[in-house]
């Protein structure tokens, strides 16, 4: 083992600063990364040239890539229609249904970004759990694990697998295949589905039936879909010509208090058709409005108001065509501005003209004074407005939309150009062994040509905050295998466990990835272990690519705490706490360490 | 159409009072049969149920919310008994049982405390200095009450629409500038006044169910719309639930019922 070098303390330092902040979260990961992108060069850890080098690093590339295809296919609908037929196939059988949505989950999960995959299931099996009784907590944590886990199938699946590649160039190691990863990937999935079909009574919060009278009405998916219609259903009425005057003024919002009746399209003098009026907009005599809500309670209304329901939709069918305008459902993400805001905080109906009609939390619906509740990580909330407003809220970011089908700008038509994209873009890693960023790069280039997705949404579809995490820390890598520190650990370590087999040492490698992804983000942990095993692997004889492997794999095993963004977006919904991922987590990691090792030993031959 | 209290302290005629009001308007007095009807409905003492109403809480009460409890019952009883309006209710805090209620004449009867002396030495075949004692407590006791359950003093003019000095007026004179304050269009009661008047009843209702295990709990209704602010911890209780189902299933006029967890419960709230 070498001498300490005053350059590797420094780095050392660095290391254990960016592991501190990434545990307190003084300020954001990707603010950290950008940190160390500045303090490395500057301590002339690193040459300028390299601490920039991430942003033009092949990983990068790859990664705006990715994301690019899969807002593309997104843009089409096609993911989104993976969603009915899958939950016809799960019919009613909690396995089945877990099952069915994770496998679905997981291939979603291992061509676009884990939490995108997460978050569009979300509102269908919230629904599922009603229809079929079964506590949410059963159905989520196996199903975010499994996005997780399907990041491990392909190469480009997660963000710690596609910088894989490029960790491994400053040691002139053989890069991993596309596909290189996919028997391990299919293998730590399946087991993952396992234990939860096998043990989940054992491991899984078993929660409570929500069995209300309501539910009780979804007996089938068509059930379902017909309760919710009836409740979202669309009724115009007319006011009567002596509405003002006996009353006091009645307003928008006044309905939506009183009955729960949202007015989605109002007539203002003399003619003016507003659709999604402001709440204190006055309802004038003798003005048609078209209203969302339950069919009891709109007959209540216009009782009491004495207002004349209309059969259909008749002024405003033209305005409530389906190519116009429509509801959809969005959900809070993590790390969303919205958390912890009110609508009326965020001012949603005065900014984007859309009109909030229900929000709902685990197994709760609120239709009532939702203005006043403080969004949470996971809340689905429910709008309807026009296309076009709804698309702006959509781009202020902050909530994924799941069902972005309805939107305006969505284009089915161009499915097929989506699909050939990514099938030419994977032919030409496979067939043609061209780099993955030039190839992904083609296939996001041509969704952009061929208008699947224009230049301004695909550049406003990539996550910058993932970017620069990932381009901040590679100088890290860089200065700790320059400065010899990541040569140095590895000796200390491996003076520390002796000589041992290499199925030993990748063991090893692998729950000390575990242990780091749970503290650090994974891209992190994967930027400062791959220089440390590939050196431990050299120094004791094993197969360094194999070593840089687990630790691609292993940043993916991070289920006992709720700190992957996947975690964290089901732990509202499902009222999950720390001590239920701790539970479940724990056997899930030690089945994925296992059978991660025997998947690798079995393949490589190690 | 509407309804009056009149608040009065002991031996200031306001039962008197009260009495004609309601015999000239063709109004129903309520006082004491309040207490009885509350003690049949939720199967507590008359004397405890007074007890709440009367006396200011002690160390006991606070720590078992006990006169919390019995003054939920008190008001959703005498919101049950004021529906029908036409109504004169005399007896113990009634123009804050039915705060809210914006077709509630709210009076107050005072009187020198000489003469209030008189009237009770009269009344009680008591000493002077005996009856004088019994009324500064029973006074004193009103206002520790009242501060302690509502935060307000019950000599707060600005609590009533009206406040009549006995002293040199007829129980007739009194009562005549009552029914006139009555018969005026203030006070009048429209079709939402009544509205408003259920939807407390039913607040007032849901809260009577749920004091005893959830004393915290928040309730507002609109409509028939009811909304429960409470904790994370109560909203999710099994027991919380249940009882909010079978008051969903039990109770006529509640259109929805929606626990909303972590928002601030309003001032309107019950």
């Amino acid at each position: 083992m070498g001498q300490l070098t005053p350059d590797m303390i420094l780095v050392l330092i660095m290391i254990a600063l960016a592991i501190f902040l990434f545990i307190v979260e003084w300020v954001r990961v990707d603010v950290v990364a950008i940190l160390m992108m500045v303090a490395l060069p500057l301590l002339h850890l690193v040459t300028p040239k390299e601490a920039f080098v991430g942003l033009s690093s092949n990983a990068v590339v790859s990664i705006i890539a990715v994301i690019i295809i899969g807002a593309g296919l997104d843009k089409t609908g096609m993911i989104n229609k993976l969603v009915k037929p899958v939950l016809m196939v799960a019919g009613t059988s909690t396995s089945r249904i877990i099952v069915a949505i994770s496998v679905t989950v997981a291939f979603i999960s291992s061509f676009m970004q884990n939490i995108g995959a997460a978050a569009l299931f979300l509102p269908a099996i919230q629904r599922i759990s009603k229809m079929q009784k079964i506590p949410l907590s059963r159905l989520l944590m196996p199903v975010g694990f499994s996005a997780i886990l399907g990041g491990t199938i392909t190469l480009v699946g997660c963000s710690p697998l596609i910088l894989l590649n490029d960790l491994l160039l400053p040691f002139n190691l053989k890069p991993f295949g596309l596909f290189d990863v996919t028997p391990i990937g299919l293998a730590l999935m399946a087991s993952g589905i396992a234990c939860f079909i096998l043990l989940g009574r054992f491991i899984l919060p078993q929660g409570e039936c929500q069995g209300t009278e309501d539910n009780e009405a979804f007996c089938t998916i068509d059930g379902l879909a017909a309760n919710e219609e009836e409740v979202n259903s669309h009724y115009e009425l007319t006011t009567s010509d002596d509405f003002m005057d006996y009353r006091d003024p009645v307003h928008v919002d006044d309905l939506r208090r009183r009955y729960l009746v949202n007015v989605l399209a109002l007539t203002e003098p003399p003619d003016f058709k507003t659709l999604s009026p402001a709440p204190e907009t006055e309802i004038r005599a003798g003005v048609d409005l078209v209203v969302c809500g339950r069919k009891q309670d709109v007959e209540r209304m216009a009782l009491a108001e004495e207002m004349v329901l209309k059969e259909t939709i008749d002024c405003y069918s033209s305005e409530f065509d389906t190519s116009t305008s429509g509801t959809v459902e969005a959900v809070v993400s993590p790390r969303s501005q919205f958390a912890g805001l009110t609508l009326a905080e965020i001012r949603i109906q005065d900014r984007f003209r859309v009109t909030p009609l229900e929000i709902h939390r685990q197994e709760e619906t609120y239709r009532a004074e939702i203005d006043s509740i403080a969004l949470q990580t996971g809340d689905v909330i429910r709008f309807y407005g026009t296309w076009k407003r709804l698309e702006s809220l959509h781009r202020e970011g902050g909530l994924l939309f799941s069902m972005p089908s309805d939107l305006e700008d969505m284009r089915p038509e161009k499915a097929l150009w989506a699909g050939g994209w990514l099938v030419l873009s994977l032919v030409m890693i496979m067939g043609f062994d061209i780099q993955l960023s030039v190839a992904l790069m083609t296939g996001a280039l041509g969704m952009v040509i061929t208008r699947v997705i224009s230049i301004d949404e695909a550049y406003q579809s990539v996550d910058w905050r993932t970017i620069f995490l990932l381009a901040g820390l590679i100088p890290l890598g860089i200065a700790t295998q320059k400065t010899g520190t990541a040569e140095w650990i590895a000796g200390s370590i491996l003076c520390i466990i002796g000589d041992v087999s290499p199925i030993v040492l990748l063991t090893v490698i692998g729950i000390l990835s575990t242990m780091f992804t749970l503290v650090i983000s994974n891209v992190g942990a994967t930027v400062l272990l791959v220089p440390l095993v590939v050196n431990m692997a050299i120094a004791a004889g094993t197969d360094p690519r194999m070593a840089a492997l687990v630790v691609g794999l292993a940043t993916s095993n991070s289920f006992m705490l709720p700190t992957h963004q996947v975690n964290a977006l089901y732990m509202g919904p499902g009222r999950y706490r720390t001590v239920d991922f701790i539970k479940a987590g724990s056997l899930v990691s030690v089945v994925f360490l296992v059978v991660m090792i025997a998947m690798i030993s079995l393949i490589y031959g190690i | 159409m509407s309804i009056v209290t009149i608040s009065r302290g002991s031996s200031s005629m306001g039962k008197a009072v009260a009495e004609k009001v309601a015999a000239t308007l063709g109004y129903q007095v309520l006082s004491r049969d309040l207490l009885l009807n509350a003690s049949d409905k939720f199967h507590v003492s008359q004397q405890s149920l007074l007890q709440a109403l009367h006396d200011a809480p002690g160390l006991k009460d606070r720590y078992k919310n006990t006169k919390q409890i019995y003054i939920a019952y008190v008001r959703a009883t005498l919101l049950e008994m004021v529906a029908g309006d036409n109504v004169v209710y005399h007896g113990l805090a009634g123009h804050l049982l039915l705060k809210g209620l914006d077709h509630v004449l709210k009076i107050r009867i005072i009187g020198n405390l000489e003469n209030r002396v008189m009237r009770k030495m009269r009344e009680d075949g008591i000493a002077r200095h005996e009856a004088q004692s019994l009324i500064l407590a029973d006074d004193a006791q009103r206002k520790k009450w009242t501060r302690q359950i509502y935060g307000v003093d019950p000599a707060d003019n600005t609590l009533y629409d009206m406040v009549i000095c006995i002293d040199k007026l007829s129980v007739d004179d009194a009562a005549q500038f009552i029914c006139g304050a009555a018969n005026s269009t203030a006070f009048q009661s429209t079709e939402a006044c009544l509205r408003k008047a259920r939807d407390l009843s039913l607040a007032c209702n849901v809260k009577a169910a749920l004091v005893t295990e959830f004393p915290e709990v928040g309730i507002t209704c609109e409509y028939g719309n009811m909304l429960l602010y409470a904790t994370e911890k109560i909203a999710h209780n099994g027991k919380f639930k249940k009882i909010l189902d079978s008051l969903k299933q039990d109770t006529p006029g509640i259109f929805n019922l929606e626990v909303h967890a972590g928002v601030p419960v309003p001032l309107d709230a019950v």
